[in-house]
């Protein structure tokens, strides 16, 4: 679901697509939601079975799939083996002859669909285009028709490995656009790039504005870091316009961000290239979904973090985003499938088969059920058979509650969660646990508890420490304690101090981790 | 002031516990010697402009040595250090190897400090440990060292041993403060990694005392030991007023020593404007003279000291000890503010207290003392 806004727009920059089934694991739930994306789009599809050489390959088997799927007969479907190199020249003469040449008027207005873009520091924004109708000069003066802002183009041309000036693209063609534009919100995937002087009368179908679904606090480990994760956030969104963020504050943590993404694969992504490529070190609140709250006065608040919802007392209404779930998973899991969508409050819609031997099973269940864990469980339960993709559907009412959790009386914000009603004694209690496990003994006894409103619906208590000293510490020792203690100091800066309690980073996303204990 | 440390890495049979490097072999005690005289004469031009404050002979036995050989160390440090006329001179001493001749000697040499090794009075728990000696003797020990002179007497103790009651900790507590010592080193026992003890419990022969009761029995020390008039000083020492080790208060109070011997540890300023110096010397006898034969210095590792571990190593040795003094600190290494924020809220916790500007730790304070340092340290 995360990526497929993106998907349909690339795919509208094509007229055919080949689809690659791996020959050992056969039609899975993102195969058939891209194929899809690709049958709307009205593409040209070369069906290709992948990996026939590994001994685990079902030819057969995937050829009755994927026959069910497009209707297509057998001699359509190419076997091949990228890694040994079968195969490749069928599907090249395949592409030549079966996908069909672009149609397209170049002398007509311009009007050609942004598919992608990433931001060159030096050039600013750079758009990969398909040229729909008309044609694209270097010195035109265009325009991006959702934006309206005038922009000259400075170098047009083609993508190869790099890419490669060629100072005109025309209607068919599909190539890049360097047009001065330094922010990078100007330049939206989906968007109709036109001429400013002769301007189309309509942009291209099919732009949307893409919605964040999950979103989450995103703070530094250490409080002086705040301004570099400031810095690396603004440069990981020049590349990626679909994240959004704004500063919060936590009593926790600090200054931070609340970020919106996608999905969930999303925020993993940018998580971990925040934590890899910018060299950030982060800490991320559980993750969640937002919520729609009616209060006892009327007014409805849109609810994207936890530890901003209203009190208990002055909540009418909450309703929360469900999807539809869709799983592909051999017959022999379904029981276990079935389960665990029942314990994700899931309502049972479907089972179609693929095959004999894959049962398609459509749920419907709560965003927020299935935001972390959810992935994880499915593969465990199946054996890593099991694919899913999901699709939102809309905002319905549930019992839900914030769920606090407070040491030694105080609550810890960056903790809070939403959850519902029936689970939040059970959910609580697991915190506890699990954060007793979590945060190291300190110089006094520590009270974990977990709360709604002001009712306490579970207990732990961590014992204080009683002893941590050297006996001996004489000229020999010297060097030796010193580094032991200096590893003990590394440990620290790690954590976080709420109150007076120690809070080590895994503290945090211990919710993210909620295994069966 | 400066500090000299001389290891005798000889005993007449190790204990289990013990970590400290010697061999059984006293007959090589004379060639060891002659090497011993052959590092300290590389080393006086280093040592050259220091005078020395404390003296200390630790090892192995040093109460192993003959008074002639001692006579021979003394004379080899004399003439390349500047010792002063009232350097505090502590001899380690085993009670079953001397006699109250050989204490005489010692102390018409100078030596005017006892440190003698007792650990318990408790028969079971001597055998345990390896000691050669029985409670009978370590009272003797005592009193021969009274006799041959010595007002300066401190005890070593070990507590915590597998399974020691409360009861049977007070017992040897008693007999000791009994026997009237100006001094008392009472540490909890540690396994240590390489040694008899540390194989015994790998083998699950023997399990260490859980936390909690090492925690209590230390607590009843120190409460003991304030009742008899000691003064407690560092974690692990009591000291009649006026009978603190000076040696060992050298080490806590970051001041610089050289050490002589196999594994033999120092703490020197560096060469023309370098930062401090940390070495030691090989833990093997073997590798220790061939060097010395050679005109070799026998360091086995050294490193430099950075500023930011200075401060770290004041930090820690200081709360061990007399407490680290906030002021000097800033003066010095300029801490960081939050460091005063943070002695604030340990005296709120009842861990430390603020006399002036120098943070201590209170009793309880010195149960979590790493903990508390690895807080403070930078």
């Amino acid at each position: 679901m995360d990526f497929s806004y993106e998907v349909s727009r690339s795919l509208a920059a094509c007229e055919g697509a080949i689809l690659v089934v791996d020959a050992s694991q056969g039609v899975e739930a993102q195969t058939i939601s891209n194929l899809y994306l690709a049958i709307d789009a009205g593409l040209e599809i070369i069906p290709v079975i992948n990996k026939i050489d590994l001994p685990s390959a079902t030819v057969d088997a995937v050829r009755g799939q994927i026959r069910d799927l497009l209707g297509c007969t057998d001699d359509e479907m190419i076997l091949a083996s990228a890694k040994s190199n079968i195969g490749i020249d069928e599907i090249l003469e395949a592409v030549v002859r079966r996908v069909p040449p672009p149609s397209g008027d170049p002398a007509l207005p311009l009007r050609a669909l942004i598919f992608d873009s990433v931001f060159d520091t030096f050039r600013g924004s750079v758009v990969y285009i398909r040229v729909v109708e008309g044609t694209l000069r270097e010195g035109d003066r265009i325009m991006f028709f959702h934006m309206g802002k005038p922009f000259d183009a400075e170098e047009v041309g083609v993508l190869e490995m790099k890419r490669l000036r060629t100072g005109e693209l025309a209607a068919g063609n599909v190539g890049y656009l360097i047009a001065g534009v330094k922010d990078v919100h100007d330049t939206k995937v989906g968007d109709t790039v036109t001429s400013a002087s002769r301007p189309a009368q309509s942009a291209l179908p099919g732009y949307k504005e893409v919605k964040p679904m999950v979103f989450s606090g995103v703070y530094p480990t250490n409080a002086e870091d705040f301004e570099d994760l400031r810095s690396a956030i603004e440069k990981l969104q020049l590349n990626d316009s679909s994240l959004i963020y704004q500063p919060e504050t936590s009593t926790a943590l600090g200054f931070g961000f609340r970020c919106g993404f996608l999905g969930l694969l999303h925020m993993e992504i940018v998580q971990e290239r925040l934590e890899r490529e910018y060299n950030q070190n982060i800490i991320n609140t559980v993750p969640n979904v937002e919520y729609r709250v009616t209060k006892t006065g009327g007014d409805v608040v849109l609810v994207d973090n936890p530890s901003t919802m209203p009190p208990l007392g002055e909540v009418a209404m909450v309703e929360e985003p469900f999807v539809r779930a869709q799983v592909i998973v051999p017959v022999e899991f379904v029981g276990n499938i079935m389960k665990l969508c029942m314990d994700r409050r899931g309502i049972y819609k479907n089972t179609t088969y693929i095959d004999p031997t894959r049962a398609d099973i459509t749920y419907e269940l709560p965003l927020s059920e299935i935001i972390f864990d959810f992935y994880d469980k499915l593969k465990s339960t199946s054996r890593g058979y099991a694919s899913f993709d999901y699709d939102l559907l809309d905002f319905r009412e549930s019992d839900l509650v914030k769920l606090d959790i407070l040491l030694n009386g105080e609550s810890v914000d960056a903790f809070s969660s939403i959850v519902h009603r029936d689970k939040a004694h059970d959910w609580g209690k697991r915190l506890c646990v699990k954060l007793r496990k979590l945060i190291p003994r300190q110089m006094f006894e520590v009270a974990i508890q977990a709360a709604i409103g002001s009712k306490v619906v579970a207990r732990e208590t961590i014992s204080a420490m009683r002893k941590n000293v050297l006996a001996k510490c004489y000229g020999g020792d010297i060097t030796r304690k010193r580094k032991l203690l200096e590893k003990q100091k590394e440990g620290k800066k790690r954590m976080k101090q709420v109150g007076r309690v120690e809070i080590p980073q895994e503290a945090f996303l211990a919710v993210l981790s909620m295994e069966d204990e | 002031m400066a500090s000299l440390y001389v290891h005798i890495p000889f005993c007449q049979r190790k204990c289990v516990y013990c970590d400290f490097y010697s061999i059984e072999t006293v007959a090589l005690m004379d060639g060891f010697l002659d090497a011993l005289e052959r590092e300290i004469v590389l080393a006086a031009p280093r040592g050259g402009g220091a005078t020395f404050g404390t003296l200390f002979f630790g090892g192995g036995t040093p109460s192993l040595l003959s008074v002639a050989q001692l006579g021979r160390v003394m004379s080899a440090l004399r003439g390349a250090f500047a010792i002063s006329r009232n350097a505090e001179i502590t001899l380690e001493t085993n009670p079953g190897t001397v006699s109250l001749e050989t204490l005489r000697g010692y102390r018409s040499l100078g030596v005017n400090r006892l440190s003698i090794g007792i650990q318990s009075f408790n028969e079971d728990e001597l055998r345990f440990l390896g000691r050669i000696h029985d409670a009978p003797q370590a009272e003797r020990c005592v009193g021969l060292a009274r006799e041959a002179g010595f007002s300066n007497v401190s005890i070593d103790l070990i507590y915590s041993l597998p399974g020691q009651t409360a009861v049977q900790w007070d017992a040897t507590l008693a007999r000791a403060i009994g026997l009237r010592p100006d001094h008392v080193s009472a540490y909890s026992l540690i396994v240590e990694d390489d040694t008899p003890l540390a194989r015994m419990v790998s083998a699950k022969l023997v399990s260490p005392n859980p936390l909690e009761a090492e925690a209590s029995l230390y607590e009843q020390t120190m409460g003991v030991m304030a009742r008899a008039g000691f003064e407690h000083y560092e974690v692990s020492n009591y000291a009649m007023p006026g009978y603190r080790s000076l040696h060992n208060s050298a080490y806590w109070s970051h001041e610089p020593y050289l050490g002589f011997g196999p594994s033999a540890h120092s703490f020197w300023t560096g060469r023309d404007g370098e930062p401090p110096l940390r070495w030691s010397n090989i833990p093997a006898l073997g590798r220790y003279c061939d060097m010395l034969r050679g005109g070799e210095m026998p360091v086995a590792s050294r490193e430099s000291v950075t500023r930011t571990q200075l401060c770290n190593e004041r930090i820690f040795l200081g709360l061990r000890s007399a407490g680290v003094d906030l002021s000097v600190l800033e003066r010095e290494f300029g801490i960081p503010a939050d460091r005063l924020a943070l002695a604030d809220a340990l005296v709120e916790e009842g861990v430390a207290v603020l006399e002036g500007t120098r943070l201590c730790l209170t009793p309880r304070g010195y149960l979590l003392c790493d903990e508390i340092a690895a807080r403070m340290m930078v």
